[in-house]
């Protein structure tokens, strides 16, 4: 897997660390707040989901 | 046998009932057409006797064991322009840039069933009264006269009312537009549909008294597709993310069996209209959704690509859509719902990447293959610096990829962006980062996304951009073909 990893991403020059503070903050909001909301989402989604699909359509 | 009739103009198209037999219902046909056509159409060839395959497979399976006799066969109309000329004896179509299929604005086939008699039909939507924005179309092929000629279009008919109804007609479609734009799947006729809905042959008229929303699901599953049902929520006419996932579905190319509870009624939902760019200051962040005009459905009761307005239209709106299921291909699990949520929080990445203000921009999120997107790149290659132009290529993206745009309200007005998102479509819902790419014009954010669990920290590179600060950063519409009125 290094390997690989070197043959796709290390050749291109001027690739530096990103800062990691912005991206654990990104990271730690999207773990504790946004997936929750998501999941409560597609669970809602999917709850309505299994009424609609009684819905008759034929005109 | 063939029958060329020069239309002035489109109220030409009366004379139709002195050519077919009313079996074909010439008169209501022409009134439609009337009605529903531009001037643009100036010359109509009728060729009769045509075979049609959709029709055949209800004949041979309803028609056919009915006591009435019915034709086999049906009626093809076709439509050019003015500058198609027919010559009787060589029964030779030509117009002067030799070019016909420039001048060809599709067909219509007409079934001899007494009622609801417009069958197959392939017609461009520049000639459509009415029709704006942009759709999802496909190149058809027509054979004709040893002629071979092409209409870009949406499939549409009318339902057969006694075998068929709204729902198998939406469906039909759909599938019909998938065989024609994509090899891997196979073409579906109508006698098809109507099997593929039910668990058993329920024979005769039963598929006439209708689909539950649970049939047309298990009808795109026949189909070798995985349709996600995604409903809007109960009692909430607005719920804007149910709208944004719509319109996100309809840019990516997927055209959507929507449904309408209270009408109990079906259509395909093929393409949209912008809403004149606005200024709004001070409106907070907005969606592609919110600058939404109207939207273009083929519906059975009418000629295709009808336009609906978002609140209080004729012959409904956009609110009356409850629900849609989206025909999906194999390998896209991170649901719209999840793309919904995550997009605005790009923006707290906004200090790294270099991104506007969040309350000034416009977010529009989209499906695409990683294939598609380096297309794109490719044919844009001076507007991306050379270093993020070989990240874009070297990426192993899986086949799928979300697309996150974010533009000011200017840029989204001239078309262009001011950052954009690649997300992996086969990530999970608890992904905490399913980015492989995240840039603007000043920096790029590269997400090494191959090691499962690997720490996101460590994973992610940036790269420092030169020369994109003055150039275009095009927003990528890929998949709708613009509609230009004839």
């Amino acid at each position: 897997m290094n390997n690989e990893k070197a043959v796709v991403i290390d050749p291109i020059s001027g690739l530096s660390p990103a800062d990691p503070t912005a991206l654990m903050d990104f990271a730690r909001e999207m773990t504790e707040e946004v997936i929750p909301k998501i999941v409560k989402v597609v669970e809602e989604r999917r709850l309505r989901a299994t009424e609609t699909r009684l819905w008759q359509l034929k005109c | 046998m063939y029958t060329w009739i020069p239309l002035t103009t489109a109220a030409d198209l009366t004379k139709l009932k002195d050519f077919v037999t009313p079996e074909y219902k010439p008169e209501q046909v022409a009134d439609k057409l009337i009605n529903g056509i531009s001037n643009a159409v100036k010359g109509l060839l009728i060729e009769h006797g045509y075979v049609d395959k959709d029709y055949r497979s209800t004949y041979y399976n309803f028609y056919s064991k009915k006591g009435q006799k019915y034709n086999a066969d049906c009626v093809r109309l076709h439509f050019f322009d003015e500058t198609v000329d027919f010559d009787k004896t060589y029964l030779r179509l030509s117009c002067k840039d030799k070019e016909l299929h420039d001048h060809y604005f599709g067909y219509m086939v007409l079934r001899p069933t007494g009622i609801a008699t417009i069958g197959r039909s392939v017609l461009t939507p520049d000639v459509r009264s009415g029709a704006t924005g942009s759709i999802i179309a496909a190149y058809h092929y027509v054979h004709l006269l040893g002629y071979t000629l092409r209409v870009q279009g949406f499939p549409s008919m009318d339902q057969h009312v006694d075998i068929s109804v709204c729902a198998h007609v939406a469906c039909w479609s759909i599938l019909r537009h998938y065989s024609v734009d994509q090899s891997n799947y196979r073409e579906h006729l109508v006698h098809d549909i109507t099997l593929m809905a039910q668990q058993f042959n329920p024979g005769g008229l039963v598929p006439s008294r209708g689909l539950e929303l649970s049939h047309a699901e298990r009808v795109f599953q026949q189909a070798g597709t995985f349709p996600m049902n995604i409903a809007r929520r109960d009692g909430d006419v607005t719920d804007p993310s149910f709208y944004r996932q719509l319109i996100a579905y309809v840019e990516s190319g997927f055209p959507l069996f929507a449904a309408m509870h209270k009408r109990k009624h079906a259509i395909a939902v093929i393409g949209c209209a912008w809403r004149a760019p606005i200024d709004e200051v001070g409106a907070g962040m907005r969606y592609a959704w919110d600058e939404v005009k109207s939207l273009v459905v083929v519906d059975d009761n009418y000629l295709p690509y009808l336009s609906i307005s978002r609140q209080g239209g004729s012959p409904y709106a956009i609110e009356d859509i409850d629900d849609f299921i989206v025909a999906l291909p194999e390998k896209i699990y991170y649901p719209a719902d999840a793309v919904d949520g995550l997009a605005p929080t790009l923006f707290r990445l906004g200090t790294v990447v270099g991104l506007p203000p969040q309350d000034e921009t416009i977010i529009r999120y989209f499906i695409s293959t990683g294939s598609a997107f380096r297309r794109f790149v490719r044919e844009r290659e001076s507007e991306f610096d050379t270093k993020l132009f070989e990240v874009i290529m070297a990426l192993p993206y899986a086949q799928y990829v979300w697309v996150v745009e974010i533009s000011t309200g200017a840029q989204w007005a001239s078309g262009q962006i001011a950052a954009r998102a690649v997300l992996d479509a086969t990530a999970s819902l608890r992904d905490p980062v399913p980015l492989w790419l995240f840039h603007s014009r000043a920096r790029a954010l590269i997400f090494d996304r191959r090691t499962v669990g690997s720490d996101v920290t460590k994973s992610v590179s940036v790269l420092e951009l030169t020369g994109m600060e003055q150039t275009a950063l095009t927003c990528m519409t890929q998949n709708l073909r613009p509609t230009q009125s004839k």
